[in-house]
Protein backbone atom coordinates (compact mmCIF):
# COMPACT_ATOMS: atom_id res chain seq x y z
CA UNK A 1 0.00 0.00 0.00
CA UNK A 2 1.45 3.41 -0.96
CA UNK A 3 1.94 6.13 1.66
CA UNK A 4 -0.87 8.11 0.01
CA UNK A 5 -3.24 5.13 0.30
CA UNK A 6 -2.17 4.39 3.86
CA UNK A 7 -3.13 7.85 5.08
CA UNK A 8 -6.69 7.07 3.97
CA UNK A 9 -6.87 3.66 5.67
CA UNK A 10 -9.82 2.85 7.92
CA UNK A 11 -9.81 1.88 11.59
CA UNK A 12 -10.36 -1.86 11.02
CA UNK A 13 -7.58 -2.01 8.43
CA UNK A 14 -5.11 -0.04 10.57
CA UNK A 15 -5.91 -2.13 13.64
CA UNK A 16 -5.09 -5.27 11.65
CA UNK A 17 -1.80 -3.80 10.43
CA UNK A 18 -0.88 -2.78 13.99
CA UNK A 19 -1.73 -6.17 15.50
CA UNK A 20 0.15 -8.08 12.81
CA UNK A 21 3.17 -5.78 13.37
CA UNK A 22 3.12 -4.75 9.72
CA UNK A 23 2.90 -1.11 10.77
CA UNK A 24 3.63 0.63 14.07
CA UNK A 25 1.57 3.48 15.57
CA UNK A 26 4.72 5.61 15.99
CA UNK A 27 5.69 5.29 12.31
CA UNK A 28 2.11 5.90 11.25
CA UNK A 29 1.70 8.99 13.46
CA UNK A 30 5.06 10.28 12.18
CA UNK A 31 3.89 9.90 8.57
CA UNK A 32 0.64 11.75 9.27
CA UNK A 33 2.46 14.54 11.12
CA UNK A 34 4.73 14.95 8.09
CA UNK A 35 1.69 15.04 5.81
CA UNK A 36 0.06 17.68 8.02
CA UNK A 37 3.21 19.78 7.89
CA UNK A 38 3.18 19.67 4.09
CA UNK A 39 -0.51 20.00 3.26
CA UNK A 40 -1.94 22.03 6.09
CA UNK A 41 -0.04 25.17 5.07
CA UNK A 42 -2.71 25.43 2.38
CA UNK A 43 -5.71 23.78 4.05
CA UNK A 44 -5.58 25.46 7.52
CA UNK A 45 -7.43 22.52 9.10
CA UNK A 46 -5.28 22.48 12.24
CA UNK A 47 -5.12 25.25 14.84
CA UNK A 48 -2.64 23.34 16.98
CA UNK A 49 -0.56 20.30 16.05
CA UNK A 50 0.40 18.29 19.14
CA UNK A 51 3.34 16.39 17.65
CA UNK A 52 5.02 15.49 20.92
CA UNK A 53 1.77 14.37 22.44
CA UNK A 54 1.00 12.29 19.33
CA UNK A 55 4.30 10.46 19.53
CA UNK A 56 3.89 9.85 23.27
CA UNK A 57 0.38 8.46 22.70
CA UNK A 58 1.70 6.32 19.84
CA UNK A 59 4.49 4.91 22.00
CA UNK A 60 1.93 4.06 24.69
CA UNK A 61 -0.15 2.33 21.98
CA UNK A 62 2.87 0.27 20.91
CA UNK A 63 3.35 -0.83 24.52
CA UNK A 64 -0.31 -1.84 24.75
CA UNK A 65 -0.05 -3.75 21.47
CA UNK A 66 3.08 -5.53 22.70
CA UNK A 67 1.26 -6.46 25.93
CA UNK A 68 -1.60 -7.83 23.87
CA UNK A 69 -4.25 -5.65 25.52
CA UNK A 70 -4.97 -3.33 22.62
CA UNK A 71 -8.55 -2.36 21.74
CA UNK A 72 -9.89 -1.48 18.28
CA UNK A 73 -8.90 2.19 18.66
CA UNK A 74 -5.41 1.62 20.03
CA UNK A 75 -2.89 3.60 18.01
CA UNK A 76 -5.53 5.18 15.74
CA UNK A 77 -4.83 8.90 15.12
CA UNK A 78 -7.48 11.45 16.02
CA UNK A 79 -7.78 15.23 15.97
CA UNK A 80 -10.38 17.16 17.94
CA UNK A 81 -12.52 20.09 16.92
CA UNK A 82 -11.11 23.03 18.86
CA UNK A 83 -14.34 23.29 20.83
CA UNK A 84 -13.43 20.22 22.92
CA UNK A 85 -11.46 21.04 26.08
CA UNK A 86 -8.06 19.38 26.16
CA UNK A 87 -5.94 19.43 29.30
CA UNK A 88 -2.83 21.57 28.90
CA UNK A 89 -3.58 22.26 25.22
CA UNK A 90 -5.17 25.56 24.19
CA UNK A 91 -8.80 25.35 23.17
CA UNK A 92 -9.80 28.39 21.17
CA UNK A 93 -13.33 27.69 19.91
CA UNK A 94 -11.99 29.42 16.79
CA UNK A 95 -12.34 32.71 18.62
CA UNK A 96 -10.19 35.63 19.70
CA UNK A 97 -12.04 35.55 23.03
CA UNK A 98 -10.63 32.11 23.94
CA UNK A 99 -7.46 32.32 21.84
CA UNK A 100 -5.23 31.69 24.87
CA UNK A 101 -7.48 29.42 26.97
CA UNK A 102 -5.66 26.34 28.22
CA UNK A 103 -8.12 24.01 30.01
CA UNK A 104 -6.99 22.14 33.10
CA UNK A 105 -9.03 19.04 32.27
CA UNK A 106 -10.01 16.98 29.23
CA UNK A 107 -13.67 17.00 28.29
CA UNK A 108 -15.44 13.66 28.65
CA UNK A 109 -15.25 12.71 24.95
CA UNK A 110 -11.51 13.35 24.74
CA UNK A 111 -10.92 11.45 27.98
CA UNK A 112 -12.88 8.46 26.63
CA UNK A 113 -11.10 8.30 23.27
CA UNK A 114 -7.67 8.79 24.82
CA UNK A 115 -8.48 6.03 27.31
CA UNK A 116 -9.36 3.84 24.32
CA UNK A 117 -5.80 4.33 23.07
CA UNK A 118 -6.24 6.94 20.35
CA UNK A 119 -3.32 9.11 19.31
CA UNK A 120 -3.95 12.86 19.52
CA UNK A 121 -2.57 14.68 16.47
CA UNK A 122 -3.92 18.09 17.43
CA UNK A 123 -6.85 20.49 17.43
CA UNK A 124 -8.89 21.39 14.36
CA UNK A 125 -10.26 24.81 13.46
CA UNK A 126 -13.94 25.43 14.05
CA UNK A 127 -16.02 28.31 12.80
CA UNK A 128 -15.90 30.95 15.54
CA UNK A 129 -17.85 29.63 18.54
CA UNK A 130 -19.27 26.98 16.19
CA UNK A 131 -21.41 29.67 14.55
CA UNK A 132 -19.47 32.44 12.83
CA UNK A 133 -17.31 32.37 9.74
CA UNK A 134 -13.70 33.54 9.80
CA UNK A 135 -13.77 36.70 7.73
CA UNK A 136 -10.45 38.05 6.37
CA UNK A 137 -8.43 39.52 9.24
CA UNK A 138 -9.79 37.05 11.80
CA UNK A 139 -7.38 35.72 14.44
CA UNK A 140 -7.53 32.29 12.76
CA UNK A 141 -7.67 31.67 9.00
CA UNK A 142 -10.54 29.51 7.75
CA UNK A 143 -10.02 25.89 6.70
CA UNK A 144 -10.33 25.26 2.96
CA UNK A 145 -12.06 22.46 1.12
CA UNK A 146 -9.53 19.88 -0.20
CA UNK A 147 -11.79 19.22 -3.20
CA UNK A 148 -11.51 22.84 -4.29
CA UNK A 149 -9.58 25.36 -2.24
CA UNK A 150 -11.85 28.21 -3.33
CA UNK A 151 -14.80 26.54 -1.63
CA UNK A 152 -15.68 26.29 2.06
CA UNK A 153 -15.38 22.90 3.76
CA UNK A 154 -18.65 23.56 5.58
CA UNK A 155 -18.99 24.36 9.23
CA UNK A 156 -18.77 24.68 11.95
CA UNK A 157 -16.58 21.53 12.17
CA UNK A 158 -14.65 22.89 9.20
CA UNK A 159 -11.18 21.66 10.19
CA UNK A 160 -12.54 18.18 10.91
CA UNK A 161 -14.10 17.91 7.44
CA UNK A 162 -11.02 19.24 5.65
CA UNK A 163 -8.52 17.13 7.64
CA UNK A 164 -10.44 13.89 7.07
CA UNK A 165 -10.90 14.51 3.35
CA UNK A 166 -7.20 15.29 2.92
CA UNK A 167 -5.98 12.27 4.90
CA UNK A 168 -4.61 14.40 7.74
CA UNK A 169 -6.27 12.28 10.45
CA UNK A 170 -8.22 9.02 10.68
CA UNK A 171 -10.88 10.15 13.11
CA UNK A 172 -12.26 13.39 14.43
CA UNK A 173 -14.96 14.78 16.67
CA UNK A 174 -17.40 17.44 15.62
CA UNK A 175 -20.30 19.20 17.26
CA UNK A 176 -23.69 19.66 15.66
CA UNK A 177 -26.26 22.29 16.69
CA UNK A 178 -27.87 22.87 13.31
CA UNK A 179 -25.77 20.59 11.11
CA UNK A 180 -22.16 21.29 12.04
CA UNK A 181 -21.11 17.62 11.84
CA UNK A 182 -23.21 16.75 8.79
CA UNK A 183 -22.56 19.93 6.78
CA UNK A 184 -18.77 19.51 6.64
CA UNK A 185 -19.28 15.78 6.06
CA UNK A 186 -21.48 16.62 3.06
CA UNK A 187 -19.18 19.29 1.63
CA UNK A 188 -15.97 17.27 2.11
CA UNK A 189 -17.22 13.83 1.02
CA UNK A 190 -16.79 12.12 4.39
CA UNK A 191 -19.04 10.53 7.07
CA UNK A 192 -20.47 12.40 10.04
CA UNK A 193 -22.75 11.02 12.74
CA UNK A 194 -24.92 13.21 14.94
CA UNK A 195 -25.99 10.72 17.61
CA UNK A 196 -29.23 10.86 19.58
CA UNK A 197 -29.48 13.85 21.94
CA UNK A 198 -28.04 12.60 25.23
CA UNK A 199 -26.12 9.66 23.73
CA UNK A 200 -22.66 11.30 23.72
CA UNK A 201 -21.54 13.70 26.44
CA UNK A 202 -21.14 17.43 25.80
CA UNK A 203 -19.42 18.09 29.12
CA UNK A 204 -16.35 20.23 28.52
CA UNK A 205 -17.37 21.18 24.98
CA UNK A 206 -18.01 24.92 24.46
CA UNK A 207 -21.76 25.52 24.30
CA UNK A 208 -23.66 27.07 21.43
CA UNK A 209 -27.29 26.18 22.18
CA UNK A 210 -27.67 23.57 24.87
CA UNK A 211 -31.02 22.11 23.88
CA UNK A 212 -29.78 21.60 20.30
CA UNK A 213 -26.05 20.85 20.81
CA UNK A 214 -24.85 17.35 19.99
CA UNK A 215 -21.35 15.86 19.89
CA UNK A 216 -20.31 12.99 17.67
CA UNK A 217 -17.76 11.26 15.47
CA UNK A 218 -16.58 12.26 12.01
CA UNK A 219 -14.60 9.82 9.88
CA UNK A 220 -14.32 8.56 6.31
CA UNK A 221 -16.86 5.76 6.66
CA UNK A 222 -19.92 4.68 8.60
CA UNK A 223 -17.88 1.80 9.98
CA UNK A 224 -15.24 4.13 11.43
CA UNK A 225 -18.02 6.24 12.99
CA UNK A 226 -19.34 3.02 14.61
CA UNK A 227 -15.92 2.22 16.08
CA UNK A 228 -15.65 5.68 17.59
CA UNK A 229 -19.24 5.85 18.83
CA UNK A 230 -18.67 2.60 20.72
CA UNK A 231 -16.01 4.30 22.83
CA UNK A 232 -17.88 7.62 23.14
CA UNK A 233 -21.42 6.55 24.05
CA UNK A 234 -22.65 6.16 27.59
CA UNK A 235 -23.97 8.11 30.53
CA UNK A 236 -21.95 11.05 31.84
CA UNK A 237 -23.16 12.71 35.05
CA UNK A 238 -21.27 15.86 34.05
CA UNK A 239 -23.73 16.48 31.17
CA UNK A 240 -27.24 17.20 32.48
CA UNK A 241 -28.78 15.92 29.21
CA UNK A 242 -26.80 12.69 29.20
CA UNK A 243 -29.03 9.63 28.86
CA UNK A 244 -28.90 6.47 30.95
CA UNK A 245 -30.06 4.34 28.04
CA UNK A 246 -27.85 1.23 27.72
CA UNK A 247 -25.21 1.42 25.00
CA UNK A 248 -25.80 -0.91 22.04
CA UNK A 249 -23.09 -2.91 20.28
CA UNK A 250 -22.72 -0.80 17.14
CA UNK A 251 -20.44 -3.24 15.38
CA UNK A 252 -22.22 -6.52 16.12
CA UNK A 253 -24.80 -6.21 13.36
CA UNK A 254 -23.04 -3.70 11.14
CA UNK A 255 -22.77 -6.27 8.35
CA UNK A 256 -26.46 -7.18 8.68
CA UNK A 257 -27.51 -5.43 5.46
CA UNK A 258 -30.80 -3.72 4.71
CA UNK A 259 -32.91 -6.58 3.39
CA UNK A 260 -36.47 -6.07 4.61
CA UNK A 261 -35.69 -2.76 6.25
CA UNK A 262 -38.28 -0.01 5.71
CA UNK A 263 -36.81 3.25 4.39
CA UNK A 264 -38.95 6.41 4.34
CA UNK A 265 -38.17 9.29 1.98
CA UNK A 266 -39.48 12.56 3.45
CA UNK A 267 -40.61 14.40 0.32
CA UNK A 268 -42.13 17.51 1.87
CA UNK A 269 -39.83 20.31 3.09
CA UNK A 270 -36.52 18.46 2.47
CA UNK A 271 -36.58 18.87 -1.32
CA UNK A 272 -37.42 22.57 -1.39
CA UNK A 273 -34.55 24.63 -2.87
CA UNK A 274 -32.41 21.49 -3.35
CA UNK A 275 -30.29 21.61 -6.51
CA UNK A 276 -31.13 19.08 -9.26
CA UNK A 277 -27.71 17.35 -9.10
CA UNK A 278 -28.14 16.75 -5.38
CA UNK A 279 -31.63 15.35 -5.95
CA UNK A 280 -30.37 13.07 -8.73
CA UNK A 281 -27.54 11.72 -6.54
CA UNK A 282 -30.03 11.23 -3.71
CA UNK A 283 -32.41 9.26 -5.93
CA UNK A 284 -29.53 7.02 -7.06
CA UNK A 285 -28.58 6.41 -3.41
CA UNK A 286 -32.15 5.52 -2.49
CA UNK A 287 -32.33 3.28 -5.57
CA UNK A 288 -29.22 1.51 -4.33
CA UNK A 289 -30.83 0.87 -0.94
CA UNK A 290 -33.81 -0.62 -2.82
CA UNK A 291 -31.53 -2.87 -4.87
CA UNK A 292 -29.92 -4.03 -1.62
CA UNK A 293 -33.31 -5.24 -0.40
CA UNK A 294 -34.79 -2.32 1.53
CA UNK A 295 -38.42 -1.35 1.04
CA UNK A 296 -38.47 2.31 0.07
CA UNK A 297 -41.54 4.53 0.25
CA UNK A 298 -42.43 8.19 0.56
CA UNK A 299 -43.57 9.51 3.93
CA UNK A 300 -44.74 12.89 5.21
CA UNK A 301 -44.13 14.80 8.42
CA UNK A 302 -46.90 17.43 8.46
CA UNK A 303 -45.34 19.94 10.87
CA UNK A 304 -41.88 19.89 9.27
CA UNK A 305 -42.52 23.21 7.53
CA UNK A 306 -42.29 24.84 10.95
CA UNK A 307 -38.70 23.60 11.32
CA UNK A 308 -37.04 26.99 10.58
CA UNK A 309 -38.39 28.14 13.96
CA UNK A 310 -35.54 26.17 15.52
CA UNK A 311 -33.39 29.24 14.82
CA UNK A 312 -35.35 31.10 17.51
CA UNK A 313 -34.19 28.49 20.01
CA UNK A 314 -30.63 28.40 18.71
CA UNK A 315 -30.17 32.18 18.59
CA UNK A 316 -31.87 32.85 21.92
CA UNK A 317 -29.84 30.22 23.76
CA UNK A 318 -26.60 31.33 22.07
CA UNK A 319 -27.30 34.92 23.14
CA UNK A 320 -28.02 33.77 26.70
CA UNK A 321 -24.65 31.99 26.76
CA UNK A 322 -22.66 34.89 25.27
CA UNK A 323 -24.56 37.90 26.62
CA UNK A 324 -22.06 39.09 29.22
CA UNK A 325 -19.09 38.94 26.80
CA UNK A 326 -21.13 40.48 23.99
CA UNK A 327 -21.96 43.48 26.14
CA UNK A 328 -18.54 43.84 27.79
CA UNK A 329 -16.09 42.80 25.03
CA UNK A 330 -17.95 42.94 21.71
CA UNK A 331 -14.72 43.77 19.86
CA UNK A 332 -13.49 40.22 20.54
CA UNK A 333 -16.23 38.73 18.35
CA UNK A 334 -15.81 38.53 14.60
CA UNK A 335 -17.93 40.70 12.33
CA UNK A 336 -21.37 39.28 11.56
CA UNK A 337 -21.08 36.63 14.33
CA UNK A 338 -21.52 39.47 16.81
CA UNK A 339 -24.74 40.58 15.12
CA UNK A 340 -25.91 37.00 14.65
CA UNK A 341 -25.59 36.46 18.40
CA UNK A 342 -27.20 39.81 19.18
CA UNK A 343 -30.16 38.81 17.01
CA UNK A 344 -30.83 36.17 19.64
CA UNK A 345 -31.33 38.92 22.21
CA UNK A 346 -34.17 40.42 20.17
CA UNK A 347 -36.67 37.60 20.56
CA UNK A 348 -39.50 37.90 23.06
CA UNK A 349 -40.05 35.28 25.74
CA UNK A 350 -43.31 34.12 24.14
CA UNK A 351 -41.55 33.57 20.80
CA UNK A 352 -39.00 31.24 22.42
CA UNK A 353 -41.83 29.36 24.12
CA UNK A 354 -43.80 29.03 20.87
CA UNK A 355 -40.68 27.71 19.15
CA UNK A 356 -40.37 25.03 21.82
CA UNK A 357 -44.06 24.15 21.36
CA UNK A 358 -43.53 23.78 17.62
CA UNK A 359 -40.50 21.66 18.38
CA UNK A 360 -42.65 19.29 20.44
CA UNK A 361 -45.09 19.01 17.57
CA UNK A 362 -42.31 18.24 15.06
CA UNK A 363 -40.87 15.63 17.43
CA UNK A 364 -44.25 13.95 17.86
CA UNK A 365 -45.00 13.93 14.12
CA UNK A 366 -41.55 12.55 13.30
CA UNK A 367 -41.85 9.85 15.98
CA UNK A 368 -45.21 8.84 14.50
CA UNK A 369 -43.66 8.59 11.03
CA UNK A 370 -40.87 6.43 12.42
CA UNK A 371 -43.45 3.89 13.64
CA UNK A 372 -44.16 3.01 10.02
CA UNK A 373 -40.56 2.97 8.74
CA UNK A 374 -37.19 2.08 10.28
CA UNK A 375 -35.17 5.01 8.97
CA UNK A 376 -35.75 8.29 7.15
CA UNK A 377 -33.55 9.48 4.30
CA UNK A 378 -33.20 13.05 3.03
CA UNK A 379 -30.62 15.15 1.16
CA UNK A 380 -28.10 16.54 3.68
CA UNK A 381 -27.41 19.89 2.05
CA UNK A 382 -29.15 21.86 -0.67
CA UNK A 383 -26.15 21.57 -3.00
CA UNK A 384 -22.37 21.22 -2.99
CA UNK A 385 -20.03 23.49 -0.99
CA UNK A 386 -20.39 27.15 -1.97
CA UNK A 387 -17.32 29.26 -2.75
CA UNK A 388 -15.79 31.57 -0.14
CA UNK A 389 -16.67 34.61 -2.23
CA UNK A 390 -20.36 33.86 -1.68
CA UNK A 391 -20.34 33.11 2.05
CA UNK A 392 -17.96 35.95 2.88
CA UNK A 393 -20.56 38.46 1.75
CA UNK A 394 -21.62 40.01 5.09
CA UNK A 395 -25.23 39.89 3.91
CA UNK A 396 -25.11 36.16 3.09
CA UNK A 397 -28.25 34.87 4.80
CA UNK A 398 -28.85 31.65 6.68
CA UNK A 399 -29.67 29.09 4.01
CA UNK A 400 -32.68 26.86 4.50
CA UNK A 401 -31.48 23.87 6.52
CA UNK A 402 -32.20 20.19 5.94
CA UNK A 403 -30.10 19.34 8.99
CA UNK A 404 -31.70 21.50 11.70
CA UNK A 405 -34.87 19.35 11.88
CA UNK A 406 -32.80 16.50 13.31
CA UNK A 407 -31.35 18.75 16.01
CA UNK A 408 -34.91 19.77 16.83
CA UNK A 409 -36.00 16.13 17.08
CA UNK A 410 -32.71 14.90 18.59
CA UNK A 411 -32.76 11.84 16.31
CA UNK A 412 -29.55 10.03 15.32
CA UNK A 413 -28.53 11.08 11.81
CA UNK A 414 -25.64 10.00 9.63
CA UNK A 415 -24.41 11.95 6.59
CA UNK A 416 -22.67 10.03 3.81
CA UNK A 417 -21.39 10.90 0.31
CA UNK A 418 -23.66 10.08 -2.65
CA UNK A 419 -21.58 11.30 -5.57
CA UNK A 420 -20.17 14.47 -7.08
CA UNK A 421 -21.41 17.59 -8.78
CA UNK A 422 -20.32 18.39 -12.32
CA UNK A 423 -17.88 20.82 -10.69
CA UNK A 424 -16.23 17.92 -8.82
CA UNK A 425 -17.60 18.67 -5.37
CA UNK A 426 -19.09 16.00 -3.05
CA UNK A 427 -22.84 15.49 -2.57
CA UNK A 428 -24.48 13.78 0.39
CA UNK A 429 -27.58 12.22 1.92
CA UNK A 430 -28.53 11.71 5.54
CA UNK A 431 -30.02 8.66 7.26
CA UNK A 432 -32.04 9.25 10.44
CA UNK A 433 -33.33 6.68 12.88
CA UNK A 434 -35.34 6.25 16.05
CA UNK A 435 -33.97 7.58 19.35
CA UNK A 436 -30.91 5.57 20.42
CA UNK A 437 -31.08 3.40 17.32
CA UNK A 438 -27.69 4.45 15.98
CA UNK A 439 -27.03 0.75 15.29
CA UNK A 440 -29.65 0.66 12.50
CA UNK A 441 -28.58 4.01 11.07
CA UNK A 442 -24.97 2.83 10.91
CA UNK A 443 -25.99 -0.53 9.47
CA UNK A 444 -27.85 1.17 6.61
CA UNK A 445 -24.90 3.49 6.02
CA UNK A 446 -22.40 0.65 6.04
CA UNK A 447 -24.50 -1.42 3.62
CA UNK A 448 -24.68 1.57 1.27
CA UNK A 449 -20.94 2.14 1.46
CA UNK A 450 -20.18 -1.53 0.78
CA UNK A 451 -22.13 -1.16 -2.45
CA UNK A 452 -20.70 2.20 -3.52
CA UNK A 453 -17.27 3.77 -3.68
CA UNK A 454 -17.97 7.50 -3.24
CA UNK A 455 -16.23 7.43 0.14
CA UNK A 456 -13.11 5.98 -1.50
CA UNK A 457 -12.65 8.91 -3.92
CA UNK A 458 -9.80 11.24 -2.95
CA UNK A 459 -9.42 14.99 -3.44
CA UNK A 460 -6.60 16.39 -5.61
CA UNK A 461 -4.11 16.99 -2.79
CA UNK A 462 -0.68 15.34 -2.75
CA UNK A 463 1.97 15.41 -0.05
CA UNK B 1 -54.74 43.29 19.57
CA UNK B 2 -53.82 43.65 15.87
CA UNK B 3 -52.34 40.66 14.06
CA UNK B 4 -48.58 40.77 13.36
CA UNK B 5 -47.43 40.91 9.73
CA UNK B 6 -45.64 37.73 8.56
CA UNK B 7 -42.34 39.55 8.05
CA UNK B 8 -40.32 41.50 10.58
CA UNK B 9 -39.77 45.11 9.47
CA UNK B 10 -36.57 47.14 9.85
CA UNK B 11 -38.38 49.51 12.23
CA UNK B 12 -39.35 46.53 14.37
CA UNK B 13 -35.73 45.33 14.49
CA UNK B 14 -34.60 48.82 15.55
CA UNK B 15 -37.24 48.95 18.27
CA UNK B 16 -36.37 45.47 19.57
CA UNK B 17 -32.66 46.36 19.63
CA UNK B 18 -33.42 49.57 21.52
CA UNK B 19 -35.48 47.72 24.11
CA UNK B 20 -32.79 45.05 24.53
CA UNK B 21 -30.04 47.67 24.80
CA UNK B 22 -28.09 46.05 21.97
CA UNK B 23 -26.14 48.34 19.65
CA UNK B 24 -26.64 46.75 16.24
CA UNK B 25 -24.83 48.75 13.52
CA UNK B 26 -27.09 50.24 10.86
CA UNK B 27 -25.35 48.31 8.08
CA UNK B 28 -26.21 45.01 9.78
CA UNK B 29 -29.86 45.74 10.50
CA UNK B 30 -31.14 44.17 7.31
CA UNK B 31 -29.09 41.02 7.99
CA UNK B 32 -30.60 40.77 11.47
CA UNK B 33 -34.05 41.42 10.04
CA UNK B 34 -33.50 38.42 7.75
CA UNK B 35 -32.58 36.15 10.69
CA UNK B 36 -35.62 37.25 12.67
CA UNK B 37 -38.03 37.04 9.73
CA UNK B 38 -37.02 33.49 8.75
CA UNK B 39 -37.07 32.19 12.29
CA UNK B 40 -40.35 33.86 13.24
CA UNK B 41 -42.31 33.05 10.09
CA UNK B 42 -43.60 29.68 11.38
CA UNK B 43 -44.37 31.21 14.75
CA UNK B 44 -46.34 34.07 13.26
CA UNK B 45 -48.25 31.56 11.16
CA UNK B 46 -49.08 29.52 14.26
CA UNK B 47 -52.48 29.46 15.90
CA UNK B 48 -51.18 29.24 19.45
CA UNK B 49 -54.50 27.77 20.59
CA UNK B 50 -54.00 24.74 18.34
CA UNK B 51 -50.65 23.63 19.72
CA UNK B 52 -50.16 21.69 22.92
CA UNK B 53 -48.16 23.22 25.74
CA UNK B 54 -44.54 22.22 26.09
CA UNK B 55 -43.82 19.01 27.99
CA UNK B 56 -43.19 19.36 31.73
CA UNK B 57 -39.97 21.17 32.53
CA UNK B 58 -39.24 18.75 35.36
CA UNK B 59 -39.35 14.99 34.96
CA UNK B 60 -38.80 12.83 38.02
CA UNK B 61 -37.47 9.31 37.77
CA UNK B 62 -38.31 7.45 40.97
CA UNK B 63 -35.25 5.19 40.90
CA UNK B 64 -32.73 7.88 40.12
CA UNK B 65 -34.19 10.62 42.28
CA UNK B 66 -34.46 8.33 45.29
CA UNK B 67 -30.67 8.04 45.14
CA UNK B 68 -30.30 11.82 44.97
CA UNK B 69 -29.33 11.85 41.28
CA UNK B 70 -30.95 13.88 38.55
CA UNK B 71 -31.84 12.87 35.06
CA UNK B 72 -33.49 14.87 32.37
CA UNK B 73 -35.56 13.39 29.59
CA UNK B 74 -33.78 12.68 26.37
Amino acid sequence: MSADELCYAGIRELGGLFRRRELGPVDYATDLLRRIETLDKTLNAYVTVTAERALADARAAETALARGDAGPLTGIPIAYKDLYATRGIRTTAGSALLADWVPDADCTCVARLQRAGMVMLGKLITHEFAFGIQFPGHRFPPARNPWNLDHIPGGSSSGSGAALAAGLTVGSLGSDTGGSIRGPAAFCGIAGLKPTYGRVSRAGVVTLSWTLDHTGPMARSAEDCAFMLQALAGHDPADPASARQPVADYLANLEGGVKGLRVGVVRDYFFEQVEPETVAAFERAVGELGRLGATVRDVTIPSMHAAPSFMVILLAEAFAYHERDLRERPELYGPVLREKLMAGGLFRADEYVQAQRLRSQIREDTARTLQAVDVLVTPTALGPAPPFRVVLDPDFPFAKSNMGPFNVTGLPTLALPTGFSTTGLPLSFQISGRPFDEATVLRVGHAYQRATDWHRRRPPVRA
Amino acid sequence: MPELPPDVTLDEVKERARLAGLPIPLERLSLVRGFLSNALKPIRALDSRAVRTVEPAVIFHAEVDAKGGAESGS
